[in-house]
C-alpha cells in the first residue's frame, strides 16, 4: 500500500539513481529527464558498492535534499553467494545513507518477494520468497526500512520486457530474439502458464510518479493482466513478416504446480488513478519496432565504420 | 416487585429507543432515559430521530405507558434496567467502552438494590464479568437489531440470549423473567462469557455466508455461471436455509460486523487461537469492496482518458441519509481525475469526496452524456427507471450495477453493457 506525502505532485530537487546503467535504471533516468526532473545517474564505474571505497564514493555524491532510487543489483541472484553480495551492496549504501539520509528512498524490488501461490497477489500479500532472488529483495527492503532514516518505498515489478533487456529469460525478450534470428519461438510444453508482464517504461513511469508524490509503502508494478506464454509467443510472432513459427517443445521438467499467477492492481488504481499500463499487445508491437530500428541503426553504424 | 415489572432503557439510541417502545407495546410501564435534554424533549413530543417501519405507530399506540426523561433518579422506580448506549469503534474496529461504563455507573448509583441491571450494548467477552460488584449482579443480553427491521426484531424476537453472572441453571430474576416471557419466545440463559460470544458467533455465521456468496459470485463472473441461479438451490437445502445471507455484495457492510471480526482477531491473538478464517473474511471483504473500481478501470478508464462518469446513489444503503461506510463514497473517492455527475434521492452531491462533482436533478439527468453509470445504492426509485431513456441519455454503454437494481435482461434489451455481481458480462 502506498501513502502519498504530497497529494499534488511536486518534483524532487534532484534524483540520484544508483544503478543508472542497467535496464530498469537507465529507463528511470530517461523518464525522469523527460519529466524535467534533475537526475544524477550513478553507475558501477563511478560507485562500486562492492568495493571498500563504495560508501565514501556514494557519500560524496549525496545531498540531503536528494531523492534516491536504488536499482543496482546482481540479478537474478541465482545462489547464496549472489544473494549475499547483493546484501553487501545494500549495506554499503546504508553506510552512506547513515551520514546523509536521502529525502526519499525508492527501492526497485521484485514480485519474487511474494509466495508463489499468493493468488491474487496484492501489496498486502505476505512476503514469503521461494528463491534466493526473492529473499534478497525482501531482505534489502527490510534493511532499507529498518536501518534507513528516509521515507521508504518499494516498487515491486513483475516480469519486465523492453527492447534493451539484456536478459534472455523465458518470455517476450527471448521470443523476439529467437524470431529475429530466424529461429522458431520455442515454448515449454504448450506454454499454457499465465503470467503478468510489464513494460520497462511503465515501471519507470510509476517510479517517477512515486518520486513526485514522495510516496511511502509498497506498490506492485504489474498490469493486472495475466497472459499465457503461448499467447505472448503468438503476439511476438505476428509482429514479424512473415509471422515467426511458434514451436512447443516437450517439457524437460514437470509442468509447474502453480500454473498461473494473477495480481490484483486495485492499489495502483487508488494510488495513481489516471495511470494505466500499456496493453501487452501494444507494448510488444512497440518493442518490436524499437528493436528493429536499433538493429537498423547498428547496421548503418557498422556500414559507416 | 409489582406483578408487572417496570422496565427502563438507558440510552435512547436506535437500539434503546426501539427496545423501549417495544417494551411499552407489550404492556409494561416503561422509562426511556437519556442525558441529552434536546433528544428527550423531541421524544416527549413523539418526534423520533430514527426512521424505522411501524415505529411511529407503535409509539403513538403505546404513548401512555412510556415516559422519556433525562433524570436518572427515576430509575429508582424500575425493576429491570437495560443499558443500551452505542459503543463507537475506532479505525481498527476496537470498541470505545467509556460511555457505556459511565452510564453503567450512573445506573448502579440510582437503581434499587433489588433491580436487575442488564447490559444490552455490544461488548467484548469479559466485559460484564469485570463489572460485577458484591451484591450488585449485572446481566448481559444479546441484541440482534437490524436497521430497517428493528421493530420486527424487537417485538417478535426469535429468542432471548441472556448472560447470567450466577449459575445459568438457576432461574433468572423473577422481574426479568416476567418481562422476557411476555414476548413468547425461547429464553436461553447461559454464562456471561457465552452470551457475549454468542452475539459475536451469530455475526460470524452471517459473515461466513456472505463471504461464501462473495467468493463464489466472483468465480461465477469468470466461468459463465450465474450466482442468482444458484442461490435458490442453496436456500432449499435445509442445512443452509431459506433466510441465509447469500446475496453477494461489495464486501461486508455495517460497522457492527466488522467490530465483531476485529474482536475475534484481537482475542485470538491474546489467547493463541487460530483466527485464519476470520482474517480471510476480512481480506475477501476488502477485495470485493473494490469491484466497481476494478471494472470501471479495466472497461472504461484504461481506454478512455476523457471519460465522463455518472453515479446513482450516495447513501450507504437505501432509505437512509447516512453515508458512513458508504461503498459509493469509497468508489467516488478514487475517481478524482474524471468529472462525475451524481444523484441521490436524499444525500446532496456535496457529500461526494470529489473535486469536480455535479449534482444532477434526477436519476436520468445523472446519466446525461456519461460513458459509464454506476448504481451504487439500491434505492427503490432506481428500479423504476426507463432503461431505454437511460440508454439514450448516456454516451457510453457501461452500467455497473452491483446490487442488480436493474433487470439484467431489460438492461441488455436497452443496449446497455450491464455488469453486476455474480454473473459474467
Amino acid at each position: 500500500m502506498l501513502t502519498h506525502t504530497y497529494d499534488t505532485p511536486k518534483a524532487p530537487e534532484r534524483v540520484v539513481v544508483i544503478g543508472a546503467n542497467g535496464f530498469v535504471g537507465s529507463t528511470i533516468v530517461s523518464e525522469l529527464t523527460k519529466a524535467g526532473i534533475p537526475v544524477r545517474g550513478l553507475t558501477r564505474k563511478e560507485v562500486d558498492l562492492l568495493s571498500s571505497e563504495g560508501a565514501q564514493r556514494l557519500l560524496a555524491e549525496l545531498k540531503p535534499t536528494d531523492a534516491v532510487v536504488f536499482v543496482s543489483a546482481i540479478a537474478p541472484a541465482k545462489n547464496s553467494d549472489q544473494m549475499i553480495a547483493n546484501l553487501h551492496m545494500a549495506q554499503t549504501a546504508l553506510r552512506a545513507f547513515a551520514a546523509v539520509p536521502p529525502a526519499h528512498l525508492l527501492y526497485i524490488s521484485s514480485d519474487a518477494v511474494y509466495a508463489d501461490d499468493a493468488n491474487p497477489v496484492t501489496e498486502r500479500s505476505p512476503l514469503a520468497p521461494s528463491t534466493t532472488h526473492g529473499m534478497m529483495h525482501a531482505a534489502r527492503e527490510l534493511m532499507f526500512k529498518s536501518d534507513g532514516k528516509s521515507p521508504f518505498v518499494a516498487l515491486r515489478p513483475t516480469l519486465i520486457y523492453g527492447a534493451n533487456d539484456p536478459h534472455s529469460g523465458y518470455g517476450p525478450n527471448r521470443f523476439r530474439r529467437q524470431a529475429a534470428s530466424g529461429e522458431p519461438i520455442t515454448l515449454f510444453g504448450e506454454g499454457e502458464e499465465q503470467r503478468d508482464h510489464v513494460a520497462v517504461e511503465d515501471v519507470a513511469r510509476l517510479a517517477v510518479r512515486i518520486l513526485q508524490h514522495r510516496s511511502v509503502g509498497a506498490l506492485n508494478a504489474v498490469t493486472g493482466v495475466a497472459t499465457s506464454f503461448a499467447d505472448i509467443a503468438r503476439l511476438v510472432a505476428d509482429n514479424f513478416d512473415p509471422a515467426a513459427v511458434v514451436k512447443p517443445l516437450p517439457r524437460t521438467q514437470p509442468r509447474p504446480h502453480l500454473l498461473h499467477r494473477f495480481f490484483d492492481i486495485t492499489e495502483c488504481y487508488k494510488a495513481f488513478a489516471n495511470f494505466h499500463f500499456e496493453r501487452l499487445a501494444d507494448g510488444l508491437a512497440r518493442v518490436h519496432r524499437e528493436a528493429a530500428a536499433q538493429a537498423e541503426g547498428a547496421g548503418e553504424l557498422r556500414r559507416s565504420a | 416487585m409489582t406483578a408487572s415489572p417496570k422496565i427502563a432503557y438507558v440510552g435512547m439510541t436506535h437500539l434503546g429507543l426501539c427496545s423501549s417502545i417495544s417494551a411499552a407495546s407489550k404492556g409494561f410501564e416503561t422509562l426511556g432515559v437519556d442525558l441529552d435534554p434536546d433528544l428527550v424533549a423531541k421524544l416527549e413530543k413523539g418526534d423520533l430521530p430514527v426512521n424505522e417501519p411501524e415505529l411511529d405507530d407503535l409509539l403513538r399506540d403505546n404513548r401512555q405507558r412510556i415516559v422519556f426523561t433525562t433524570e436518572p433518579d427515576k430509575l429508582a422506580g424500575c425493576d429491570v434496567i437495560y443499558v443500551a448506549p452505542d459503543v463507537p469503534t475506532d479505525d481498527t474496529g476496537a470498541s470505545d467502552l467509556g460511555k457505556l461504563d459511565q452510564l453503567l455507573a450512573l445506573v448502579v448509583e440510582h437503581a434499587r438494590a433489588d433491580a436487575v441491571i442488564v447490559v444490552l450494548s455490544q461488548v467484548p467477552p469479559g466485559f460484564t464479568r469485570a463489572r460485577q460488584r458484591p451484591g450488585r449482579p449485572i446481566y448481559y443480553q444479546v441484541e440482534t437489531l437490524v436497521f430497517g427491521r428493528a421493530v420486527e426484531r424487537a417485538t417478535r424476537p426469535e429468542r432471548f440470549i441472556v448472560g447470567s453472572p450466577a449459575d445459568p441453571s438457576e432461574p433468572l430474576p423473577a422481574a426479568m423473567l416476567t418481562y422476557l416471557e411476555a414476548f413468547g419466545c425461547p429464553i436461553l440463559p447461559m454464562r456471561l462469557e457465552s452470551a457475549e460470544l454468542a452475539k459475536i458467533s451469530i455475526n460470524c455465521c452471517l459473515v461466513a455466508s456472505v463471504t461464501v456468496a462473495n467468493t463464489l459470485a466472483e468465480l461465477c463472473e469468470r466461468i459463465g455461471a450465474d450466482w442468482s441461479e444458484i442461490v435458490p438451490a442453496l436456500k432449499l437445502d435445509a442445512r443452509i436455509g431459506p433466510r441465509s445471507y447469500l446475496a453477494p455484495g461489495l464486501g461486508i457492510a455495517g460497522g457492527n460486523l466488522e467490530r465483531d471480526l476485529a474482536t475475534v482477531m484481537r482475542f485470538s491473538e491474546a489467547h493463541g487461537t487460530d483466527a485464519g478464517l476470520v482474517r480471510a473474511f476480512v481480506a475477501n471483504s476488502r477485495h470485493r469492496k473494490d469491484w466497481p473500481l476494478r471494472v470501471i478501470h479495466s472497461e472504461i478508464l484504461a481506454n478512455l482518458p476523457e471519460a465522463r462518469l455518472g453515479v446513482l446513489g450516495l447513501a450507504y444503503k437505501e432509505n437512509t441519509h447516512s453515508v458512513k461506510n458508504s461503498p459509493s463514497l469509497a468508489f467516488i473517492r478514487h475517481l478524482g481525475p474524471w468529472p462525475i455527475q451524481v444523484y441521490d434521492p436524499v444525500v446532496p452531491a456535496s457529500a461526494a469526496p470529489h473535486p469536480s462533482v455535479t449534482g444532477a436533478a434526477s436519476a436520468l439527468a445523472a446519466a446525461d452524456g456519461v460513458d459509464a453509470l454506476a448504481v451504487m445504492t439500491p434505492w427503490a426509485e432506481f428500479r423504476e427507471l426507463p432503461l431505454d431513456d437511460l440508454a439514450k441519455r448516456m454516451r457510453g454503454r457501461l452500467v455497473l450495477d452491483p446490487y442488480r437494481v436493474f433487470d439484467p435482461k431489460a438492461a441488455h434489451a436497452a443496449g446497455l453493457d450491464h455488469r453486476t455481481l455474480g454473473v459474467a458480462a
